[in-house]
């Protein structure tokens, strides 16, 4: 299990300058949001539409980038025992405001990679980036891989890190 | 109204149905046999298929799944079964396709209905034996960029509905359909999703060789080039 800490772009600025919905709560980060050009160059990953679905089966609610109507592609690269997520965004806001949405929101994708991990020979690997925006309005990526059971102490780092600022 | 007493019926002739065939589940037993259990487990999926079927009709979703997952399971073993007959034809290309269809449909069976819980160690055994019956085989896998998919349950936009792909509706699995992407690259990977893409032939001084037996390739079929090879297969099997 590996997690790492960056620094990551102002989510509310880049939003601003690509033309995008400002995410105000909680939003799924395209893979080249901090590089991409344009907004049309944006791509999420393949597994954003999932996460999208089970986060609104299971009532959270995410303030999106999109413009109503809008879809960004999703790039397609399979692999046989990895599975790649889509970054997270959580606002200094919502974290305040519900300091158990993260847990919450791990807890849905790590019970869905328990099923997606079926009939998958050895220990399935996950990659997933949080980006977590602390009081001073800066932006943190918290990167993890490691196995789905790993998922939980991501939660905990994320919560040092948005404390420690 | 369906009578419940089927279900459990079917599972019991499922359960002593796989127990008698995973007898031939060997590379020692005889070929006569191993294709009379896949007769045999062809049927059963007949019986299978037709009470999902019901069940469906009376929106029976957990027996549905169930059925789905014991529709796999029996696909799992049949493909097993192809696998060592193949092997004994000579034909180690179609036991590789045989080995790969059985790991998918048991991935499917325990994706569909906790009945097929049990199976991890099973899915195990097909990876060692992909690893000990067949040389190292090299993988080929595509990048693209997706415009728009949908949903094959309920056909809306995949991501508008409330359907999971890879999770099992009504006896159905979910899937995410492409309906329009540009490719971008393809690439050699160690693990990829799809183990039908590989790499059928290469060329040296000495001719085209098949990489699974190291057989040199008849001049007519290598004119073709490794490359026109594992194009063929690749759209066969990947789109």
């Amino acid at each position: 299990m590996e997690i790492t800490k960056f620094d990551f772009v102002n989510v509310d600025e880049r939003a601003r300058s690509l033309g995008c919905n400002i995410p105000t709560n909680l939003a799924l980060l395209p893979r080249n949001f901090e590089v991409a050009e344009f907004k049309e160059n944006l791509l999420h990953e393949s597994s954003a539409a999932t996460i999208r679905v089970l986060f609104r089966n299971n009532n959270i609610i995410e303030t999106p980038l999109e413009l109503k109507g809008e879809k960004f592609p999703h790039i397609s690269e399979k692999a046989f025992v990895e599975w790649i997520g889509p970054t997270i965004f959580v606002s200094s806001a919502l974290l305040s405001q519900n300091p158990h949405i993260l847990s919450l929101a791990l807890g849905v994708i790590s019970n869905y990679l328990t099923d997606f991990f079926k009939g998958v020979p050895g220990v399935g690997k996950v990659k997933l980036d949080v980006v977590v925006e602390t009081k001073k309005k800066t932006c943190k990526k918290i990167h993890y891989e490691g196995p789905v059971s790993g998922l939980e102490k991501l939660a905990e780092v994320v919560q040092e890190v948005v404390a420690g600022d | 109204m369906i009578d419940t007493h089927k279900l459990q019926d079917l599972t019991t002739e499922f359960w002593e149905t796989a127990t008698q065939c995973q007898r031939f589940c060997f590379a020692a037993r005889a070929r006569e046999y191993q294709v009379e259990a896949i007769e045999q487990l062809e049927k059963l999926k007949i019986k299978t298929t037709d009470l999902k079927a019901k069940m469906i009709a009376a929106q029976e979703e957990d027996s549905a799944n169930q059925l789905l997952s014991i529709e796999e399971m029996i696909n799992a073993l049949a493909h097993e079964l192809k696998m060592w007959v193949a092997f004994k034809d000579d034909d180690p290309h179609t036991a590789w396709t045989e080995l790969v269809e059985a790991q998918s449909s048991v991935r499917w069976a325990m994706k569909a209905h906790q009945i097929a819980d049990h199976l991890a160690p099973y899915v195990e055994y097909l990876y060692a034996l992909e690893k000990l019956l067949f040389p190292p085989q090299i993988f080929m896998s595509a990048g693209a960029i997706v415009k728009r998919s949908t949903c094959s349950i309920c056909g809306m936009e995949y991501g508008d509905c409330e359907h999971v792909a890879g999770r099992a509706y009504m006896g159905q699995i979910c899937a995410r359909v492409i309906e329009e992407a540009d490719l971008q690259e393809t690439s050699v990977v160690p693990e990829p999703a799809n183990k039908h893409c590989r790499i059928l032939a290469i060329s040296d001084e000495g001719g085209t060789r098949d990489l699974m037996t190291w057989r040199l390739i008849p001049e007519k079929l290598s004119d073709q080039g490794p490359e026109d090879i594992v194009r063929q297969h690749f759209l066969k099997r990947d789109v």
